[in-house]
């Protein structure tokens, strides 16, 4: 049984979630605003805080700072803010992931499920890197022994089109490939004009490894260059 | 260095000791000279020993005779020049001229009597009562040179035998003939105004300081350039003062100063000269006097030198000159002059004004001055014109490539207006305005459009936080078991809706930032062609549901083109959800990618599903749409939205409908 901070100044939000996370068999600590919120966080045992920004009294990111200086648990912001530079201010202050409202509430919740999945077995996380035939990139990893994918612990089903594709992008991770250059290294032949079938391919990963496809954490796409995978290591 | 530079004591000091080591060097140089010059005055202490002063003597006796033998007739019978006397002791004529009155050197100092035996007349300078007791006296004189028959006897020995003959053959020597000649010298009567005694007296005194050594030559010059060249470098630089710093004397008007200086050096000269040439001085009264002359002399001099100096080195030599300052008055007069003719704003009477003024100018110069002059001052009075006139053209391309810039859209322009005179000045302030009312405007409507962007973006945030409730509401409302169909076709409708309202919130902000400029573009090389497949692969399965056949027609080669990728993926991404939204089912969705001429092309067509009864202008403004599909989802700012992102990336974007045919058209 996990504890999970859900701090908003919106009631109704805050009961919205509860409602959600409940049937995930959570327990939910509720707050209204950031100093009640980190009341509670001395007073509880808390595995996951979901912080709104904006709020009375003590806002989103002045409490995360907060929090930060003593605990290492799991912040997910929630906030109507979407543009770059709101989100790019609550991950550098220590923020783990970044909900925009209103949210979908399926994606809030494999959010929730895969920061705690992270945070909870991080230590058996860090045992499998002594398999061999191990690629990785933050919480995605593929076994190529066992030809096994998993993010965040739980794994995922791929086709072989679609694991060839994904191991080929990891193993050179960081790197751009464009549509031409994956049919080639992963087909090993030339291209020939008929690979738009590799960008349906990747959304199809994309939609499979990732919580937001259109804000795709691991296979990033750069439009008009190719494909990546992001090296979170 | 510095301290060195702004120190008065050490510049008094060098004033004082340059006279002093002049003094010194003209001493030791003259030491030098004076010996190689009159090295015979070191042993012969006596200057009457001397073989210059023996041909002086021997010249003026000869020139006396030489005198006597022409002009006898007249000697005869003009006694204001020779009075005849009578001597018992003489039996011929005596011929006596005084002193006074001497029109030869030789009354100076030497006493004579010239005895021309052809006639038996004696003509003497000396008044006597026995003339033949005289003669015979002569010869026991401290100095004395006889000449008789051919035989010089003499105390001299300059002019003794040999010598004397070698000097008299210098001369034309017929005179000398059948003269008898006694004559001695009158040490008393040996006066300043010799041109020995000057030669002695100049050796005399430079002579003084005999023990000078050599080397006192390169030590006294060296000194003496050193310090001149510290006063070049350091006169005028005063502490804490950056600028030259002149006084009263370095404002006198240059030429003015000039002329009194060297009037008083003349004068002071003058003074030197005639004391060593006045017999009444002793030697003393002389030395001083020299001094004076000297000191006075080198002080005007020094005076005079300094402020050249610091007149040159501050830029000011030409300035203070009173004939620059009289010719720049005059230019400044004839300048505002026209500057005020020309000031008018319908000036063009008073240009008539002024070019006849300078022709007259001219014809005036050519007048007065020759033609050599006369062409020169109106060559330079030309050549100045010209520079006027080139001055006020340069100003006035400079309004005229304001003007341009104006016209061309840039509005960041200001015109000096006070380096511009009359018209021009004129010209410029309207300019400025002009330009500042423009930059106003585009400021003003800036501001608007952030302020704009601003609040929609707040309010947006506003609206989001209840939209969050009712979104997440619906959805467990979805959730519950309701058996009721109608109430769960109600509750459908509000999530469609409560989607489309999150959709459209998201979109009015971007549109309301795109629009205005908002955006931060991150301009990079992109890939057309692969930004075209990707986007396809993401619209796969959407066009799929929609059974739309889609036909591609992409180049061989990559189509580099410079954009920002996420904006470009962006206008991409809005076509094909319009496809999607509002493309008939079942129809052939065209893609054409070309490029020609460098002109890059990208053509989207595709068939409505509804009628189109709307302008393609329309449909480009925000919030416009075709009539029927405002009851469908999107927000209708997709289009408006691809414009302005196309046209922030430099490209064009053109919508064409035809019939059922809607086609977009983006070119680079």
């Amino acid at each position: 049984m996990y504890n999970i901070l859900v701090v908003d100044d919106d009631r109704e939000i805050v009961k919205a979630i509860e409602i959600y996370l409940s049937k995930e068999g959570y327990n939910i600590l509720k707050a209204y605003d950031g100093e009640e919120a980190l009341k509670q966080l001395t007073e509880n045992e808390v595995h996951l805080v979901i912080l709104d920004v904006m709020m009375p009294n003590k806002d989103g990111l002045e409490t995360l700072e907060e929090i930060r200086k003593t605990k290492t648990l799991p912040v997910i912001m929630l906030s109507a803010k979407s543009e770059d530079y709101d989100k790019i201010a609550g991950l550098n202050i220590g923020a783990d992931d970044y909900v925009t409202k209103p949210f979908n509430p399926l994606e809030l919740i494999a959010r929730v499920n895969s920061c705690i999945r992270r945070y909870v077995n991080f230590g058996s996380l860090n045992n499998k890197k002594e398999e061999t035939n191990i690629l990785k990139s933050g919480n995605l990893i593929v076994n190529d022994d066992m030809k096994k994918v998993e993010v965040d612990g739980k794994e995922i089903k791929l086709t072989a089109t679609e694991y060839n594709i994904l191991k080929f992008l990891l193993k050179n991770k960081g790197k751009v490939f464009s549509i031409s250059q994956i049919y080639e290294n992963v087909w090993n032949e030339e291209s020939y004009g008929a690979e738009n079938i590799i960008a349906v391919h990747i959304r199809h990963i994309r939609e499979k490894i990732e919580i937001n496809p259109k804000e795709p954490k691991y296979l990033k796409v750069i439009w008009g260059i190719g494909y990546k995978i992001e090296n979170l290591d | 260095m510095e301290k060195l530079k702004y120190s008065s004591f050490l510049k008094l000091l060098c004033y004082l000791l340059i006279p002093i080591v002049t003094i010194i060097l003209i001493l030791s140089m003259a030491d030098v000279f004076i010996t190689a010059e009159y090295g015979e005055f070191n042993s012969q202490q006596d200057a009457i020993k001397t073989y210059n002063f023996g041909e002086e003597y021997l010249y003026n006796i000869i020139s006396e005779v030489r005198y006597i033998k022409s002009n006898q007739e007249r000697i005869l019978e003009d006694y204001t020049q020779y009075s005849k006397i009578t001597d018992n002791s003489y039996q011929n004529s005596i011929y006596y001229k005084p002193l006074i009155n001497s029109t030869s050197s030789i009354y100076d100092y030497i006493e004579f009597i010239i005895i021309d035996e052809e006639t038996g007349i004696l003509y003497t300078n000396i008044r006597t009562e026995e003339y033949q007791k005289e003669i015979n006296e002569i010869t026991n004189n401290e100095t004395f040179w006889t000449y008789e028959d051919g035989n010089i006897k003499t105390n001299i020995e300059a002019i003794n035998q040999e010598n004397a003959k070698y000097i008299i053959a210098s001369y034309s020597t017929n005179y000398l003939e059948g003269m008898k000649i006694y004559t001695r010298f009158d040490d008393n009567s040996y006066t300043y105004s010799n041109s020995y005694f000057i030669q002695q007296a100049v050796y005399n005194m430079f002579k003084t300081n005999q023990n000078l050594p050599a080397y006192l030559i390169p030590i006294t010059s060296i000194s003496l350039i050193v310090m001149v060249i510290y006063l070049i470098w350091a006169l005028g630089h005063e502490k804490d003062k950056k600028e030259i710093q002149l006084n009263g004397v370095d404002k006198i008007p240059y030429e003015i100063l000039s002329v009194i200086v060297f009037f008083v050096i003349g004068m002071l000269i003058s003074l030197g000269v005639a004391s060593i040439e006045t017999q009444v001085i002793n030697q003393k009264m002389l030395i001083s006097l020299l001094l004076l002359s000297y000191l006075g002399s080198y002080a005007s001099f020094a005076a005079w030198v300094t402020t050249t100096i610091k007149r040159i080195k501050a830029k000011e030599f030409l300035h203070s000159f009173l004939i620059y300052k009289i010719c720049k008055w005059f230019v400044v007069k004839i300048k505002t002059l026209v500057e005020r003719l020309l000031d008018k704003e319908d000036n063009t009477k008073n240009i008539a004004i002024v070019y006849w003024g300078f022709v007259i100018i001219s014809c005036i110069i050519a007048m007065i001055f020759n033609s050599f002059l006369g062409t020169i001052i109106l060559l330079a009075f030309w050549f100045w014109v010209f520079h006027e006139i080139m001055q006020y053209n340069k100003k006035l391309n400079k309004i005229n490539l304001a003007l341009k810039e104006i016209y061309e859209g840039h509005s960041d322009i200001d015109l000096d207006e006070e380096e511009l005179k009359g018209v021009l000045k004129s010209m410029a302030k309207y300019i400025n305005d002009i330009a500042g009312g423009f930059t106003n405007a585009i400021e003003q409507s800036l501001k608007s459009e952030r302020l704009k962007t601003e609040l929609i973006t707040n309010v947006s945030h506003d609206i989001k936080t209840p939209l969050t409730s009712i979104i997440n509401y619906v959805d467990l409302l979805k959730q519950e078991d309701i058996k009721d169909e109608k109430i769960k076709q109600y509750i459908d409708i509000l999530n469609q809706k409560s989607l489309r309202l999150k959709k459209l919130i998201e979109d009015l902000v971007e549109a309301s930032k795109v629009s205005s400029g908002n955006v931060k573009l991150n301009i990079e090389t992109i890939n057309l062609k692969e930004l075209l497949q990707q986007t396809i692969g993401e619209f796969e399965d959407k066009f799929e549901k929609k059974e739309l056949i889609i036909d591609v027609n992409l180049p061989q080669e990559d189509i580099k083109i410079q954009a920002d990728n996420r904006y470009m993926y962006r206008i991409i991404e809005n076509l094909f959800s319009n496809i999607t939204k509002y493309a008939a089912d079942k129809t052939r969705v065209y893609i054409d990618l070309t490029k020609q001429n460098n002109e890059i092309k990208l053509e989207i067509k595709n068939i409505s599903k509804d009628r189109l009864n709307i302008s393609a202008d329309e449909l480009m403004q925000r919030f416009v749409r075709g009539d029927k599909s405002r009851y469908t989802e999107g927000s209708g700012l997709g289009l408006s939205i691809a414009k302005s992102l196309t046209e922030l990336q430099g490209g064009r974007f053109n919508i064409q409908i035809d019939g059922d045919l809607f086609k977009v058209i983006i070119k680079w």
